[in-house]
């Protein structure tokens, strides 16, 4: 499912894809986001993530965190 | 001969810290990703000869934002004498990412595990040794905040580079992935200097396939042009470098194949056309595509590495920072929150406790104590009538107005040096980003916003870290209609003398500046020049922790000094020579005010400015002269409404104010000194990030434009309902209040016709 589905009470999750192809893609696996790796929600405001991932904490907005699928 | 080192790392890893610990230089830190957006030289401390050279914050060699730019052709084309490379110690897996970057590079490598007093304080353990064999270089755990190691590191890295000149011709590169060559383990706890350099650099090992393919690629290039003198020994260890530009070329990077002078020959071409070839070929096999595959293979190779080196006690328990999170970007009270701290800084800064500091200053200190002392000691000498003037009218009348507010932007300069470096200031990005979503601007644009309420060039400057080039320009543009800290003055001059005990005065012209930014947002989204998708939002939040009382202090006391320094250089320059225009006639005789040919040219300019209800020609030239810089607007008033008051008996020129403004004409000219075009340092900063003369002078028409529109709507329809009745300027009013309504709420987005490549967006919103 995309991470905008999930909630922080799932815990760590296992990114499985991340959607498109283009530099965003590509700046998304520079700051961790890449297949096989744990992620987890941090807080949500209004579809707005907070997550972690490989110990930073990164703060997404709805339309990326909908191309992330756990 | 001069070594030049690199500081290079993640964003906000301490750079810029340990950079000012190195060279004893003061550079702006902060404690969200981007403080630094412009490369920074300075020199090593006790070594004259090394010159270190402070970089933005990267994640990889593969820039996203512009600032980023910077950083990557740094290293890639200057090619430094050797990088430390700071690691986050407290994020070592994400950081590597970058390291595995930089040893490829052929380039000595010293990481400097920074903040290693937070691991240790959360009980992970790092196995330094293990890890320095890993990764095939040296490793120094450093704490530059406290100034730990840092030493150390570019001690070591200065070795390196010394080295490397003499070692590395030979192309000593490390061999093979399997064998790990490094032998000495302790010796960086020993008479660091004096050691042999251990530079092996070892490389990221991919799969089979993929090496097989770097191999072909490395084969291809090689013998071309530029490439082959590099490769044969025109740079250092040309072997690596061969191997870092095939996986470039592996991973599609245009600017990498620009860079090294293969994509615009024909035989260049046709290589690129093999090496496409030989890249789809893997790509088929491993169903991936390019970049994937050397990004999971750089993962894949770290997560390794750090399995054998790093313990962590629990990498997903919740931090103290994740719980502060969930409060304060909590969907309901992140917003009250937000406006609580903001109106507390500025209720602190300019209401209350700065307050009392300004009134002192201008009452007792420029108000008597200096000027009568001065008188004193002027009468006692016996100097010429001239000369009093030009002092006590002039500059004590002008430069002590602006000094006076000294004591306001102390506090707000200590004020603002806190939020920035406690890691507020990233989290407000995101909580606004939805809303300023709405109004066509980034949530990032609030962090240029925020800094220029000190100053508005490094507030300008500050945009660069937004990526998209539509949201940049536009933030560039509307980023100094929140009043900076040189248009306090003016905001707590119109307050005080003016709308004595009132409230709402300072806050509202912070209120007026938000305003600005977002409907100038909604305006200029529906242009055409800035029509565009908008781009993701993505930031790295850091953590927070409490910022050290030094280092708030210097902040504050470098920016005063800055705004002192001003005051003495800038502003007095300006207030003498208003003086002097304003104390002589056209024949060079000392005249009253009122015929000195300051009013003869103010009163020109002041027609431009009477449907704003302030056609003084005091105020048209007080507004002329904050173009200079805003200070000058207090300044000027000081020279022209000070004049006799000063001299006879040290009173405030306050009351002459009150005079020559009504509340509502005064209330109009703060609205246009606060919109219109900011002072020449900051229309420069706009034409720097702008890198265009017409969008320079756009923006500063637009600025001008705005700030005049929305004067005149504020005096004329106050006029209109304070009983003044309906004049040809309350139909002008109404009609750019339709307008603007209009602007906002009616006028269609310039439409995007499909298929068209957007010129402003970022090439992969178009992809």
């Amino acid at each position: 499912m995309p991470l905008t589905l999930a909630r922080p009470q799932d815990g760590a999750m296992i990114i499985c894809k991340v959607g498109g192809k283009d530099e965003t893609r590509k700046h998304l696996a520079e700051l961790g986001f890449v297949a096989g790796e744990k992620v987890q929600i941090i807080c949500e405001a209004a579809g707005n993530l907070i997550l972690n991932v490989k110990g930073a904490r990164i703060a997404l907005d709805r339309q990326l965190a909908q191309r992330i699928m756990v | 001969m001069a070594i030049t080192i690199a500081l290079a790392g993640n964003p906000n890893s301490g750079k810029t810290t340990m950079f000012n610990d190195l060279t004893g230089s003061s550079q702006h830190t902060g404690n969200w990703p981007g403080v630094t957006v412009e490369k920074k030289e300075g020199r090593l401390k006790g070594h004259r000869e090394v010159v270190l050279q402070d970089l933005p914050g990267i994640y990889s060699l593969s820039p996203y934002s512009p600032e980023e730019i910077v950083s990557r052709s740094y290293l890639v084309n200057d090619r430094p004498d050797a990088i430390i490379n700071i690691v986050d110690a407290s994020n070592v897996e994400r950081n590597l990412y970058l390291t595995t970057q930089l040893l490829e590079l052929g380039i000595p490598v010293v990481v400097a595990l920074n903040m290693i007093d937070v691991v240790r304080k959360t009980g992970d353990e790092i196995d330094v040794k293990k890890l320095e064999q890993a990764l095939g270089c040296e490793i120094v755990e450093t704490c530059a905040l406290r100034g730990e190691g840092s030493v150390q590191a570019a001690e070591r890295a200065v070795a390196l580079a010394k080295n490397a000149a003499v070692t590395l011709t030979k192309n000593t590169f490390a061999p093979s992935k399997n064998t790990i060559t490094n032998t000495a383990g302790n010796a960086h706890t020993s008479s660091l200097s004096k050691e042999a350099p251990r530079f092996l650099n070892r490389r990221t090992a991919f799969s089979n396939e993929v090496e097989a393919a770097l191999d072909s690629i490395g084969s291809l290039v090689r013998e071309l042009g530029a490439v082959k003198d590099k490769v044969a020994g025109k740079i250092n260890n040309g072997e690596a470098y061969l191997r870092w530009l095939s996986i470039k070329l592996f991973e599609r990077d245009a600017e990498a194949a620009k860079d090294a002078g293969i994509a615009d020959t024909a035989e260049g071409k046709r290589v690129l056309a093999e090496i496409e070839k030989i890249t789809t070929a893997v790509e088929d096999k491993l169903d991936d595509d390019s970049e994937s595959i050397i990004t999971d293979g750089r993962y894949n190779y770290i997560s390794d590495i750090v399995k054998q080196t790093v313990k962590r006690k629990n990498a997903f328990a919740l931090t103290l920072s994740d719980r502060i999170d969930r409060v304060v970007t909590n969907r309901i009270l992140a917003l009250p929150i937000f406006a609580g701290v903001m109106f507390l800084v500025y209720f602190i800064a300019v209401s209350t406790v700065g307050a009392w500091g300004t009134d002192w200053v201008n009452d007792v200190l420029f108000g008597s104590l200096v000027p009568d002392g001065v008188a004193n000691g002027l009468a006692a000498l016996g100097t010429a009538g001239w000369l009093n003037g030009l002092i006590l009218d002039g500059i004590i009348a002008g430069v002590g107005a602006v000094i006076g507010f000294l004591p306001q932007m102390l506090v707000l300069f200590v004020l603002l040096a806190f939020l920035e470096d406690c890691g507020y200031m990233a989290r407000i990005a995101f909580i606004l980003d939805r809303i300023f979503r709405r109004f066509g601007l980034s949530g990032k644009s609030f962090i240029p916003i925020l800094v220029g309420t000190g100053c508005g060039v490094p507030g300008i400057m500050a945009s660069r870290t937004i990526e998209s080039d539509n949201d940049r320009r536009m933030t560039v543009m509307t980023t100094t209609f929140i009043p900076c800290g040189a248009k306090l003055p003016i905001i707590a001059l119109i307050a005080g003398a003016l709308f004595p005990g009132s409230m709402w005065v300072a806050p509202s012209a912070y209120f007026l500046g938000i305003f600005a930014i977002l409907v100038s947002g909604i305006m200029l989204k529906k242009l055409k020049r800035f029509s565009g998708r908008a781009t993701p939002f993505v930031m790295e939040l850091p953590a927070y922790h409490l910022p050290t009382p030094g280092g708030v202090l210097r902040t504050m006391l470098e920016r005063g000094l800055a705004f002192v320094k001003r005051a003495g250089t800038i502003v007095l320059a300006a207030t003498v020579l208003v003086w002097f225009l304003s104390s002589f006639d056209t024949s060079m005789q000392m005249v009253d005010t009122t015929d000195s040919i300051l009013a003869i040219i103010g009163d020109k300019i002041a027609v431009i400015f009477s449907p704003l209800g302030w056609g003084d020609w005091r105020a048209a030239v007080a507004t002329i002269t904050g173009l200079i810089a805003k200070e000058n607007v207090v300044g000027t008033f000081g020279v022209l409404y000070g004049f006799a008051e000063v001299a006879e008996d040290g009173a405030e020129y306050w009351p002459q104010l009150i005079a020559a403004f009504t509340p509502l004409a005064a209330y109009a000219f703060l609205a246009f000194n606060l919109l219109c075009a900011p002072c020449f340092a900051a229309i420069g900063a706009i034409h720097r990030e702008m890198m265009d003369v017409r969008w320079t002078l756009f923006a500063v028409a637009y600025q001008c434009g705005f700030a005049y529109v929305i004067s005149l709507i504020i005096f004329q329809m106050g006029r209109l309902f304070g009983g003044g009745g309906f004049t040809v300027g309350s139909a002008v009013a109404i009609v750019f209040i339709l307008t603007l309504v209009w602007m906002i709420g009616f006028k269609k987005p310039y439409a995007v016709p499909a298929g068209e490549r957007l010129s402003g967006a970022p090439a992969s919103e178009v992809a």
